[in-house]
C-alpha cells in the first residue's frame, strides 16, 4: 500500500503531485489565486501579559520565544468574525464570487461565536457559507490542530488536481488568545506545561485554490503524515477556572520530535518536486516561537545539505495563531510586496498529533494581485 | 473505479463495561480495530483515518481526535526507518453527516490515487453525564473501511445541501455557567449544551426528502428502485418516515436497534450492522443533521 515516489521508492506521506506529475489522478494543477487575512485591531504586548500573571514567573517570555506582541480579539469579534473577515479578503484578492466556489472548508481549532461560546453544531462552514453566499459549494469543518488550513490545502489541491472541483476555500479564524489569558492565571515557572499558551495570537485567514491553466506554475507538491506515538504531547479542553479553553503540553519534547521527524518528510517532499533544499526561496514554518524556528532550520540545514535563501518569522508581531500562522505570513508578504513571481515558497506545518504538512509552490500570478508585478 | 465498504463495525458504551464509563475514545478505538480484524486487514495498511464524531471525551479541542485514535490503534506511528508508508490523520465536523462527509472525502483521494486505503470512524459519549445538559445521544462508534475496486460501482453519487433557516433546531455549544450565587470566575464550570428544537425532525425530514429528490434527479434514478434506504438524523423514527415519504418500502430500511435509535455520527454505521448489502443492490444513505445540513449518497454493491 501507499503511493510510490518519483524514484521509484515508497513514501512515507501521503503525497500530490511531483516532478512526474504523480499520483495518477492528477489531471490539473492548483494553484493559489488569493491569500485573505483578517487581523483584531487590539495589540496585547508580552510583557503587558506578564504582568498579568498570578504568580511572580520571572519568565522573560519575549527572550524566550521572540513573541514581542500578538493581536487579540475585542468587542464583537470571535472566531466566526475573524474567519469572515478573511475569506472576504481572499475572494477580494482572488477575483472571484463566492458563488464561484465548490468547496468551503472551515478549519479553525476553535469555534467561538458570540464572545466565548463554544459551538459544536451546526459546524461554523454552514453559517459562513450563507453569510458569503456561497450557495453552491459542499461545505464542512475539519480540525487538524495548527495543521487544520494546511490540511484543507491538502484536500483542495487534491480535489482540483484530480478534476472534481475547479475552486475551492479554506478559512480559519482562530480567537485563541484567551489560552494565554487562562494560563497567566495558573502559571508559575517557566516548566509550566501551560507555557506555550502565552505565545498565542488571535487572527482570521483565508486560501482560495483554483484550477490553474494549462502549463501555468502552481502547488508543485503537497504531502501530510501523522506519527500518532506523540498525539498526545498537546492536549486542549474547556478550561476549569473560567471560559474558553487550557492548553496544556510538553512544548520541549513536541519541537524535538517535530524537528527529528520532519527531516525525513522534508527530504521525501523535495525529493518528489526534484528539488534542492536551497532552490526554496521562501520556507514558511509553523510559527511556534523564533527560538525554535532558528534552532529547525539549522538542524534542517545541516541535515538537507542547504539552506533556504528566506526564512519567514511573523512570530515576533503576531505571535502563534496556532492554524492561521502560514496563511498569515503569506498575506504580510503579498501585501508588502516582498515575494518576485519567479519565487518559490514552502510552508511547513509541524502540529501537535504530531501532524506533518508540507506544501511546495510557485507564488506567480499571485504577486500580480496584491499589486505588485517585480 | 470505485470506492467500496471493505467492512464495518460498531461498539456500544453497552457493550464496553470494563471500563467504569466507556468513553468516546474507547468507542471508536473498538470499532476502527473490529472493523479492520473484520477485513482481514492490519492498521499498517491505512493511508488515512479520518474522525468524524463530535462529542469527545473532556471536550477535546486539540489534537485531532483521529490521531489519538491512529495511536491506539498502532497505525504507523514512528517515524520510518527505511522502507514503509504513513497514515494522515485529521478531523471532520460536519454534525451528524460527518460520517458520509468523511466517506466522500475518502472516496475522492481513493479516486485521485493520493490513498489506498482509507477509514472513517465516529463516535460520540456525553463527556460528563450529570453534568452536560440536553445530550440525548447513546454512547455509540462506529467505522467504515474503505478501498478501490476495479469490478464494482461502489458509490456513485453524493449530494450535499444546507439549509441556514433551520440552524437554530439543533444547537450544541459549551459555554460558562456561573453556579448560583456565586460570583468568583473559578466558582462555576465551562458547561456543554444540546438543545433539540420539537420541530427538528419534521423540517430534517423535509430538508433530507428534497435533497434525496435532487439526487435522484441528477442520477436519473427512480427512488422505489431503492433496495436499502440507511436514513439517520440523530431522533428517533426517521429512516421510516423518510422511506415513506420517498415512496420506499419500508422493508428497504435499515433499522437501528430500539435502545439506539438516537445514535449521532456513528448512526450510518450501525444502521450498515442491520442489513447486507447483496450484489448488484442499490442503497441510498443519507443523513441529516445541524445546519440544517444533509449528505446522501449512492452506493451500488
Amino acid at each position: 500500500m501507499g503511493g510510490v515516489s518519483v524514484n521509484g521508492g515508497e513514501h512515507w506521506m501521503a503525497l500530490e503531485g511531483g516532478a512526474d506529475g504523480s499520483p495518477p489522478g492528477g489531471l490539473y494543477t492548483s494553484r493559489f489565486v488569493g491569500i485573505g487575512a483578517s487581523l483584531p485591531e487590539r495589540r496585547l504586548g508580552t510583557d503587558e501579559l506578564m504582568a498579568s500573571t498570578t504568580h511572580r514567573t520571572g519568565i522573560d517570555l519575549e527572550r524566550l520565544t521572540g513573541v514581542h506582541e500578538r493581536r487579540i480579539a475585542g468587542a464583537g469579534e470571535d472566531s466566526y468574525t475573524l474567519a469572515l473577515g478573511a475569506a472576504r479578503d481572499a475572494l477580494a484578492y482572488a477575483d472571484c464570487a463566492a458563488e464561484d466556489l465548490d468547496v468551503l472548508i472551515v478549519s479553525s481549532i476553535t469555534h467561538y461565536v458570540g464572545g466565548l461560546r463554544m459551538q459544536l453544531d451546526p459546524p461554523l462552514s454552514v453559517s459562513l457559507k450563507q453569510a458569503l453566499g456561497a450557495r453552491r459549494a459542499l461545505s464542512f469543518d475539519i480540525s487538524n490542530a495548527c495543521a487544520g488550513m494546511m490540511t484543507g490545502v491538502f484536500l483542495l489541491n487534491d480535489m482540483i488536481r484530480a478534476g472534481q472541483i475547479r475552486r475551492g476555500m479554506v478559512v480559519s479564524g482562530e480567537y485563541i488568545s484567551q489560552l494565554g489569558r487562562n494560563a497567566a492565571l495558573e502559571i508559575r515557572t517557566i516548566m509550566d506545561d501551560q507555557l506555550a499558551s502565552l505565545t498565542l495570537g488571535d487572527a482570521g485567514a483565508a486560501a482560495i485554490l483554483e484550477r490553474a491553466p494549462e502549463g501555468a506554475a502552481g502547488i508543485e507538491v503537497a504531502g501530510f503524515t501523522t506519527l500518532a506515538e506523540h498525539s498526545r504531547l498537546c492536549l486542549a479542553f474547556p478550561a476549569k477556572i473560567g471560559r474558553g479553553v487550557s492548553m496544556y503540553s510538553d512544548a520541549r519534547t513536541l519541537q524535538e520530535v517535530g524537528i527529528a521527524d520532519t527531516v525525513p518528510m522534508l527530504r521525501e517532499a523535495l525529493d518528489q518536486a526534484g528539488l534542492d533544499f536551497d532552490q526554496i526561496d521562501y520556507f514558511i514554518p509553523h510559527q511556534t516561537s523564533a527560538r525554535a524556528i532558528k534552532k529547525g532550520v539549522q538542524e534542517f540545514s545541516e541535515r538537507m545539505g542547504g539552506a533556504p535563501k528566506h526564512v519567514v518569522v511573523t512570530v515576533d508581531e503576531f505571535g502563534n495563531t496556532s492554524s492561521t500562522t502560514h496563511f498569515l505570513a503569506l498575506w504580510k508578504y503579498l501585501t508588502e510586496g516582498r515575494f518576485a513571481k519567479s519565487d518559490r515558497v514552502l510552508l511547513l506545518s509541524i502540529a501537535s498529533g504530531l501532524e506533518v504538512g508540507i506544501v511546495i509552490f510557485k507564488v506567480d500570478q499571485l504577486v500580480e494581485r496584491y499589486g505588485h508585478d517585480h | 473505479m470505485g470506492t467500496i465498504i471493505e467492512a464495518s463495525a460498531t461498539a456500544t458504551a453497552a457493550e464496553h463495561r470494563r471500563s467504569l464509563s466507556p468513553g468516546s475514545l474507547e468507542l471508536a478505538d473498538a470499532a476502527a480495530r473490529s472493523c479492520l480484524a473484520r477485513a482481514g486487514r492490519t492498521a499498517e495498511e491505512l493511508d488515512l483515518l479520518i474522525n468524524a464524531g463530535v462529542f469527545h471525551d473532556k471536550i477535546l479541542s486539540e489534537p485531532a481526535f483521529a490521531s489519538l485514535i491512529q495511536e491506539d490503534i498502532g497505525a504507523n506511528l514512528t517515524r520510518p526507518a527505511g522502507a514503509g508508508h504513513g497514515t494522515f490523520s485529521f478531523d471532520v465536523y460536519n454534525g451528524a453527516c460527518g460520517l458520509l462527509t468523511g466517506i466522500h472525502l475518502v472516496d475522492g483521494m481513493l479516486a485521485s490515487g493520493t490513498v489506498k486505503l482509507g477509514m472513517v470512524v465516529a463516535s460520540d459519549m456525553d463527556p460528563e453525564p450529570g453534568i452536560s445538559e440536553g445530550f440525548s445521544f447513546p454512547g455509540v462508534g462506529g467505522a467504515v473501511l474503505l478501498s478501490p475496486d476495479d469490478s464494482r460501482a461502489g458509490f456513485t453519487a453524493f449530494q450535499f445541501a444546507t439549509f441556514p433557516e433551520f440552524a437554530e433546531l439543533f444547537q450544541s455549544s459549551v459555554d460558562w455557567q456561573d453556579h448560583a450565587g456565586q460570583e468568583l470566575a473559578h466558582h462555576g464550570r465551562n458547561i456543554l449544551t444540546v438543545e433539540i428544537a420539537e420541530s427538528y425532525t419534521t423540517r430534517a425530514l423535509q430538508c433530507a426528502e428534497s435533497t434525496a429528490r435532487e439526487l435522484a434527479r441528477g442520477q436519473a434514478l427512480d427512488l422505489s428502485q431503492i433496495d436499502v434506504i440507511i436514513a439517520t438524523a440523530s431522533v428517533p423514527g426517521f429512516a421510516d418516515a423518510l422511506a415513506t415519504r420517498l415512496g420506499i418500502p419500508t422493508a428497504a430500511v435499515a433499522t437501528l436497534p430500539d435502545d439506539l435509535h438516537s445514535a449521532h455520527t456513528a448512526a450510518p454505521a450501525l444502521a450498515l450492522q442491520s442489513t447486507a448489502l447483496a450484489a448488484g443492490s442499490t442503497t441510498l444513505f443519507i443523513s441529516a443533521g445541524a445546519g440544517i445540513t444533509v449528505a446522501a449518497a449512492l452506493y451500488r454493491a
